[in-house]
C-alpha cells in the first residue's frame, strides 16, 4: 500500500500541467510596410542614404552606381537580398522548425522568403561558425542563441550586397546580429549590422510583420537574360564622381537640404535637427510623390517621375 | 521504490522551479522587484528609419507608410499649424501614439515601486506606466476625466506563451529555452486626438496604444531598446498601424535638451 502511495505522488506530479512555453516563431509571415514603405517597395531615391551610418567609401560606390545595371548586367539580374536586408525588402516569411527526431530538441529555425526565393537555416544546436575562409553565400552562415524570450542570432560569411538598394553598398566583412521577438501575432526582428567597410557605427535596424496562416507565397523565378540593348561587352553601367545627376532628385522631391540626403552617422541623432540647413530648391506646395503609400499598389497610384526641379 | 521517490522530489522541484516568483504570504513583489530587465537611465533614439518623416516635418499630404483610411486622408489634408498654435494644440505630434518616433531622448525612472516614468525631452512630455500591483490579478481602471496627451498607461511585465508539458527542471524529455519573458507590454487609452507625424497625419480620441519594449545588448557593448507601436484607431487608420523604434542608452544625460511642442 505504501509502494502505490508513491506510485500516486509521482503519476501527480509528473502529470501535465501549465508551464512556460518555448517561443516559436513557426507561421507564414506577412510584413508590415509602416515605416520607410517607399523605399521599401517600389524603391528607394536615387541619392538617398539618410538614416545610414555610411563611411565616404560607401557614398562614393552609392553615387557612382546606374540603375541600368539590372537592366543588362547579368550578373545583377538575379543577385538575391542578403539576409541582413531581405529582412527590410520584400520580406513575405515562412517560419518552421527542425526538430531532432531522436531526442526531440529543436535543432533550427528555417526560413523561406519569397523574394528571390531565399532559403536560410540559423542554427540553434551549438555548433561553430566556419573557418574565416570557409565559403560566403547571400544568407550566410547563422547561429542563434537564446535571451529571455529574445532568440539572438549571429549571421557571418555573407556575400557583398547593399543596405539600401540604390547602391549603397555592403561588405563581404559584415557580421549581422539579429533580435527576434515575438509579441503574439507580432514578429519584431531588429537588425544589428557591424561593417567596417562600409559603416562608421552599427547600423541598427527593426521591422515587423503579422502572423498570416492564409498567407501564400508563389514561386520565384529569375532568369538572367538581354532584355535591352546594352552597353560594350561586359561594361557595366556606372557614374563617374561628380557627374551624377540624380543625385539631388531626392532632396527636390521632399524639400530637403542637400548634406541631410548624404547620410552619415552624425545626422542619425537628434540634434542634427539644429543644423538642418535650407532646402536645396523650392519645396513643393504639398507632397506630390508617394504621397499614400503602404501598399505597392499604392505607392505606384501615386508615383510621377520627374522631379519639381527638372520641370 | 527509491527511485519513485527520487523521480517525484526531482519533478516537485522541478515544479516549484517553473513557477514565477511569488510572495509567501506577505505583500507580492512590486514591479521594480521583479523587473526582469533594467530600463532606467538616459537613452537617445537614433533614426535610421523613416528618416524624411521624422528629422524634418513632412510636406502637407505626405503619410507614406501610414494605412489611412478615406476619412483619415481627409484630415490629414486639413492640417493647418496655424490653427493648432491659435487654439494652444502645438503638443498634438507629441502624444503617446507618436513620441517614441519623435527624435530625441528618454529619461526612465521608477516614480515609485509600481509606476516607471518616462520623460522625453521633445516637447517636455511625461508617461507613466502603472504596474497592477503584481500578483494580485488586480485590473486598474482608467480614471475619469478628460483625454490627454500621454492617456492613461496599463504596464506588465510579459509574461512568456503558457503551455503544457514537463517540468524544466526534468530535461531528460524536452530542454526548455527561450522561456523567461522579458518584455514590457503597455497599454495605453483615453488620449486626446493628435498626429502620428507632425504634418498632420491624424490619429483620434479613440486610437489605443500597444508597446511592447525589448532590451538588446551589442557585442560591442552598446545597450538598446526597441519598442514596437501598436496604434489602433477605427475612426482613422484601416488596419493597426505599426513601428519599431530604436534607442541606445547613454551614460549620462548628456544631450539632454528639453523643448517646448512646436507644431511646424
Amino acid at each position: 500500500m505504501k509502494h502505490v502511495r508513491y506510485i500516486v505522488v509521482a503519476i501527480l506530479l509528473a502529470a501535465p500541467r501549465p508551464l512556460r512555453a518555448q517561443v516559436d516563431f513557426t507561421a507564414e509571415w506577412t510584413p508590415v510596410y509602416h515605416e520607410d514603405a517607399p523605399e521599401r517597395l517600389p524603391g528607394p531615391e536615387l541619392g538617398d542614404y539618410t538614416g545610414l551610418p555610411i563611411n565616404e567609401a560607401a557614398r562614393l560606390a552609392a553615387d557612382s552606381w546606374d540603375a541600368d545595371r539590372i537592366s543588362v548586367v547579368p550578373e545583377y539580374q538575379c543577385r538575391p537580398h542578403s539576409s541582413d536586408y531581405g529582412m527590410r525588402g520584400l520580406g513575405n516569411l515562412r517560419v518552421w522548425r527542425e526538430i531532432d527526431p531522436k531526442n526531440q530538441r529543436l535543432v533550427a529555425f528555417r526560413t523561406y522568403m519569397s523574394a528571390w526565393g531565399s532559403e536560410r537555416t540559423i542554427w540553434l544546436d551549438g555548433r561553430p561558425h566556419p573557418d574565416p575562409l570557409a565559403e560566403h553565400t547571400f544568407q550566410g552562415f547563422s547561429t542563434g542563441v537564446w535571451e529571455g524570450n529574445m532568440l539572438t542570432i549571429t549571421t557571418t560569411h555573407l556575400k557583398t550586397n547593399y543596405f539600401r538598394r540604390n547602391g549603397v553598398p555592403s561588405s563581404d566583412r559584415r557580421t549581422v546580429t539579429e533580435h527576434w521577438t515575438r509579441h503574439g501575432d507580432i514578429l519584431t526582428v531588429i537588425t544589428v549590422v557591424d561593417d567596417p567597410a562600409y559603416l562608421t557605427e552599427p547600423l541598427v535596424r527593426s521591422q515587423n510583420w503579422y502572423a498570416d496562416p492564409g498567407q501564400q507565397m508563389p514561386m520565384f523565378y529569375c532568369e538572367p537574360a538581354s532584355e535591352v540593348p546594352g552597353p560594350a561587352p561586359n561594361a557595366v553601367p556606372n557614374h563617374l564622381p561628380g557627374t551624377n545627376q540624380f543625385l539631388t532628385e531626392v532632396a527636390d522631391w521632399y524639400g530637403l537640404p542637400l548634406e541631410a540626403t548624404r547620410g552619415g552617422a552624425e545626422a542619425m541623432y537628434p540634434e542634427y535637427q539644429l543644423k538642418l540647413g535650407k532646402p536645396h530648391s523650392t519645396p513643393p506646395a504639398q507632397c506630390e510623390r508617394f504621397c499614400i503609400c503602404a501598399t505597392l499598389l499604392e505607392c505606384l497610384a501615386n508615383a510621377p517621375d520627374r522631379p519639381p526641379a527638372r520641370r | 521504490m527509491r527511485l519513485v521517490l527520487v523521480l517525484s522530489i526531482v519533478l516537485a522541484a522541478g515544479s516549484a522551479l517553473a513557477q514565477p516568483p511569488q510572495g509567501r504570504g506577505g505583500p507580492p513583489p512590486t514591479a521594480k522587484a521583479v523587473a526582469p530587465v533594467d530600463l532606467t537611465g538616459y537613452w537617445v533614439s537614433v533614426i535610421s528609419e523613416d528618416w524624411r518623416w521624422r528629422m524634418v516635418t513632412p510636406l502637407k499630404g505626405d503619410a507614406a507608410s501610414v494605412p489611412l483610411n478615406a476619412e483619415g486622408r481627409r484630415a490629414l489634408m486639413a492640417w493647418d499649424p496655424a490653427a493648432d498654435e491659435a487654439s494652444n494644440q502645438q503638443c498634438k505630434a507629441y502624444g503617446a501614439a507618436a513620441i517614441m518616433r519623435v527624435p530625441g531622448r528618454v529619461h526612465i525612472t521608477w516614480q515609485d515601486d509600481n509606476t516607471l516614468k518616462v520623460e522625453t525631452d521633445a516637447g517636455t512630455q511625461t508617461r507613466l506606466f502603472r504596474f497592477p500591483s503584481t500578483g494580485s490579478g488586480q485590473v486598474v481602471a482608467a480614471p475619469g476625466g478628460p483625454p490627454t496627451w500621454q492617456g492613461y498607461s496599463v504596464a506588465n511585465w510579459e509574461r512568456a506563451p503558457q503551455g503544457v508539458g514537463l517540468p524544466e527542471a526534468f530535461p531528460v524529455f524536452a530542454a526548455r529555452t527561450g522561456t523567461r519573458g522579458r518584455s514590457l507590454e503597455v497599454n495605453t487609452t483615453r488620449l486626446r486626438a493628435g498626429y502620428l507625424r507632425k504634418n498632420g497625419v491624424p490619429y483620434s480620441a479613440d486610437a489605443t496604444v500597444s508597446e511592447f519594449y525589448d532590451y538588446h545588448k551589442e557585442p560591442n557593448g552598446d545597450e538598446w531598446f526597441t519598442v514596437t507601436t501598436i496604434v489602433r484607431d477605427p475612426k482613422y487608420l484601416r488596419e493597426p498601424f505599426i513601428t519599431s523604434s530604436d534607442f541606445k542608452r547613454q551614460r549620462d544625460a548628456t544631450g539632454w535638451r528639453p523643448t517646448l511642442c512646436t507644431a511646424r
